[in-house]
């Protein structure tokens, strides 16, 4: 049987800019690619359907050659076209142009396709759910903020806390680009999951090191066995519900999945290399001062 | 018995919420759906009373804005709203009174003006203000609240009178403050349900004729959906072919029977209608009109004219409306039924989704499936880390019991599962599981725990950890939860309650039977 055990790491061995170098340059790579997006796109991310406007079919396709049989049925040029690993059904999705969504189902049907799923969004409808998910993502974010702020009471751990969840958005964010994963309102729904996934650990680690009596080194690796597995165990829910997801073609919630597994990761570093070294110069040297 | 209960009050607490989710799940006499009425068929046919979303069960979605203008603060100066409506429509060149609607709800308060023929631009509309001589404030996108209202009975009318049952229709705000309406048909085509509301049905009955100079005229409306006292089904014989049987009120009936008579089309020997053929050279025709458009013109055969010539007629008054095919005999029948709409919805700018029945039941048994395999691997690592069944089953059990009661909850609101509200049970199950393990860890340090106070003070404590998570994640959620971003609300709103309820019943429950179970007692 697998043994999972929590591996004890020797924060002695290394200085905090050693520590912080990793999370940091990771962060900044991932800064750089959004910020790049944004210049190259303008957006920060590959928009998906639900924000651009556009419209997406998934249908079944009888008989020979079915990519083929999809260039030639529809008058305009999909944008995508993907196959659906457990039934294979096809996912195809135009972006909004002149062809309208009536025009494309009826040309479905003619070419004899089988249509399961039809998903339509105006331009303009997008242009909204876009404003309204970047509010929501900022609204969240502060309101976490604030209540980091007003439990710890302290610059510094609160601060830890609030970099490494911006840091956990950030890396999915930027593996999304990189990857070409669109950026649909599943994947906003786990980027804001996220927030809460990412304090969960945060907490327990401030917790332990501020709040008890004892050793930082104890108090860190007590932390960290718990965060440590309860992060294991999400993620590992999260990639099975990725990988079932995809094969089935459930799209909301693969990237759900996907999000939380990659911010989980992100969390994973964050924690315990950004924020474990926070604190220790915050608890050697900062509350000193 | 009565002490041991008492002092795990926490698992007595959680049994009970399991054993009422239970019931509400699967008694059918809890069943939610049986209150709402037009909600049967979203019900599933299933051993349980949870309702599903159309994700899940197949139908179309349509959520679109009313398309229409609203000059706010309108002084009427004491002229009746019709009066204000017919001034305002004269002056906008082609525009009738029906796309112009004037509102006031208190008399000597300033009413609003909303036009909704989707031609007329902004300027337009505020010069056609302007001549008109009543002072507004100002012209914004949109219709008003009442209109809305009036659009969603109609519509809600349109889908029960096509026996579309299960259907629902209602008004969502966008986060910019539009006003979208949502209609949603289970089981039904896209194109069906377009065709069905897309139109504004509004239905009347021209009469064409020469007039004394020889130049052809058109009564317009010699009746209207108000002037009928019953509205029969469509229906098909060989004798009238597609029709829809009608019986004119008393008052209208006399009128109309004047207008028949005296127009021609009621002559002697009644009148044979070439409208289509060749309408600058027929005998009078009576036009059957939808959305001002002739959609077929008629004459009348001799009985119905010699009755109407004779003035008996208005004393039985029914009538058919002969049409071109039994669908649109089927939609002059719903139109007149459900009435017009009072502005047209703008479909191509919301947005569309149409599940065939069949993918819905796939993404129902997959979607299970994914859920299953997920919690399977939860308790797989909780059992690989812990070895311990005495930590590791009720943590399992635990967090089992979280989403029955969860799935209980969905069953008492009726709210229907969509395959993000399934996401959002399994991202439940991780937090929960997260909170299990960070009690487990607490409890269970630096040695045995052999006193109950031992016990709680570190309870306490893993307890604090936890309520900052789930605050954070609740507050992190709410945005989702408030905003209208379609689909993503179910997701949030189970998120928030399963946290809640984690926080509340289930975590407390799992620390008592870890106590239970550590503890000499």
């Amino acid at each position: 049987m697998v043994d999972i055990a929590v591996p004890e790491v020797d924060y002695t061995q290394y200085s905090n800019r050693q520590l912080v170098v990793v999370p940091l340059t990771v962060l900044a790579v991932a800064l750089v690619v959004i910020l790049g997006w944004y210049v190259m796109t303008g957006a920060p991310a590959n928009l998906g359907l639900e924000f651009t406007g556009g419209t997406e079919l998934r249908v079944d396709v009888d008989g020979e050659n079915p990519r083929e049989q999809i260039d030639a049925a529809f008058s305009a040029e999909p944008q995508s076209v993907q196959q659906v690993a457990g039934d294979g059904a096809y996912i195809i999705s135009f972006r909004e142009g002149e062809v309208s969504s009536t025009q494309l189902e009826n040309e479905a049907n003619e070419a004899g396709f089988e249509i399961l799923t039809i998903d339509q969004v105006s331009p303009s409808f997008g242009a909204d759910t876009q404003l309204m998910a970047l509010g929501g993502i900022a609204v969240a974010f502060t309101g976490m903020s604030l209540l980091v702020f007003g439990m710890f009471r302290t610059f510094v751990p609160s601060i830890a806390v609030v970099a490494s969840a911006f840091s956990d958005i950030m890396i999915p964010l930027a593996m999304m680009n990189l990857l070409g994963i669109d950026l649909t309102l599943g994947t906003v729904a786990a980027l804001l999951m996220l927030i809460g996934y990412s304090v969960d650990s945060d907490i327990l680690l401030n917790n332990s090191i501020l709040r008890r009596t004892g050793d930082f080194y104890e108090s860190t690796h007590r932390a960290m066995r718990t965060g440590v597995t309860m992060t294991l165990t999400s993620m590992s829910a999260m990639a099975v519900m990725t990988v079932v997801a995809y094969i089935f073609g459930i799209q909301i919630m693969t990237a759900i999945g996907f999000i939380l597994v990659v911010g989980l990761m992100a969390d994973l570093m964050n924690t315990y290399l950004l924020n474990v070294s926070l604190l220790r110069w915050y608890v050697h040297e900062g509350i000193k001062r | 018995m009565i002490g041991k209960i008492k002092a795990n009050w926490r698992v007595t607490l959680l049994i009970v919420f399991v054993l009422a989710a239970m019931i509400v799940l699967f008694v059918p006499a809890f069943d939610a759906s049986e209150e709402e009425i037009g909600n049967e068929s979203q019900q599933a046919q299933g051993l349980t009373n949870l309702q599903y979303g159309l994700d899940l069960a197949g139908g179309t979605r349509i959520r679109a804005p009313l398309i229409g203008m609203t000059a706010e603060d309108v002084e009427f100066g004491g002229d009746s709203e019709a009066d204000v409506a017919a001034t305002v429509a004269n002056e906008l060149p082609d525009t009738g009174t029906n796309d112009v609607i004037a509102r006031q709800e208190f008399e000597d308060e300033p009413g609003t003006v909303e036009v909704v023929d989707p031609d007329v631009s902004e300027t337009e509309f505020a010069s056609a203000m302007d001549a008109s001589g009543y002072e507004y404030g100002e012209i914004r996108n949109g219709v008003t609240a009442a209109t809305r209202e009036e659009a969603i009975s109609v519509l809600d009318g349109k889908v029960n009178q096509a026996g579309l049952s299960g259907s629902t229709v209602q008004e969502v705000a966008s986060g910019t403050g539009e006003f979208f309406i949502l209609v949603e048909v289970p089981g039904e085509d896209r194109q069906d349900v377009i065709e069905l509301i897309q139109e504004r049905g509004e239905v009347r009955i021209d009469i064409y004729h020469q007039g004394d100079d020889g130049n052809y005229t058109t009564e317009r409306e010699a009746l209207t959906r108000n002037d009928f006292q019953s509205i029969g089904t469509a229906t098909q014989n060989d004798q009238s072919g597609p029709h829809v049987p009608v019986t004119v009120n008393r008052d209208s009936a006399e009128e109309f029977q004047q207008l028949a008579v005296d127009t021609g089309v009621a002559g002697p020997g009644g009148s044979r209608c070439t409208y289509d053929q060749d309408p600058e050279n027929t005998e009078p025709c009576m036009l059957l009109v939808v959305d001002d458009e002739v959609v077929n013109s008629f004459g009348m055969n001799p009985g119905l004219a010699d009755s109407m010539q004779s003035g008996s007629w208005a004393q039985d008054s029914s009538f058919i409306l002969t049409t071109n095919s039994f669908e649109e005999a089927q939609r002059i029948s719903i139109n007149l039924r459900a009435g017009a709409l009072p502005a047209e919805l703008d479909i191509l700018g919301g947005t569309t989704s149409f599940i065939s029945p069949t993918q819905g039941e796939n993404f129902r048994t997959n979607a299970l499936i994914v859920g299953i395999l997920s919690v399977l691997t939860v308790a797989g690592v909780v059992f690989l880390r812990y070895r311990e069944p005495k930590v590791a089953l009720p943590m399992v059990v635990t967090a089992f019991s979280e989403v029955i009661i969860l799935l209980g909850f969905a069953a008492y609101l009726g709210y229907p599962l969509d395959l993000a509200v399934i996401a959002g049970f399994i991202a439940v199950i991780g937090t929960g599981v997260d909170d299990l393990i960070i009690i487990a860890d607490e409890v269970m340090s630096q040695g045995n725990v052999s006193s109950r106070k031992v016990f709680d003070s570190r309870f306490k404590k893993a307890f604090w950890v936890i309520g900052v998570a789930a605050a954070t994640t609740i507050i992190a959620m709410s945005p989702l939860a408030v905003l209208s971003l379609g689909d993503l609300r179910g997701f949030a709103i189970f998120t928030i309650l399963g946290v809640i309820v984690g926080v509340a019943i289930t975590r407390p429950a799992y620390g008592d039977i870890l106590r239970y179970l550590m503890t000499d007692r």
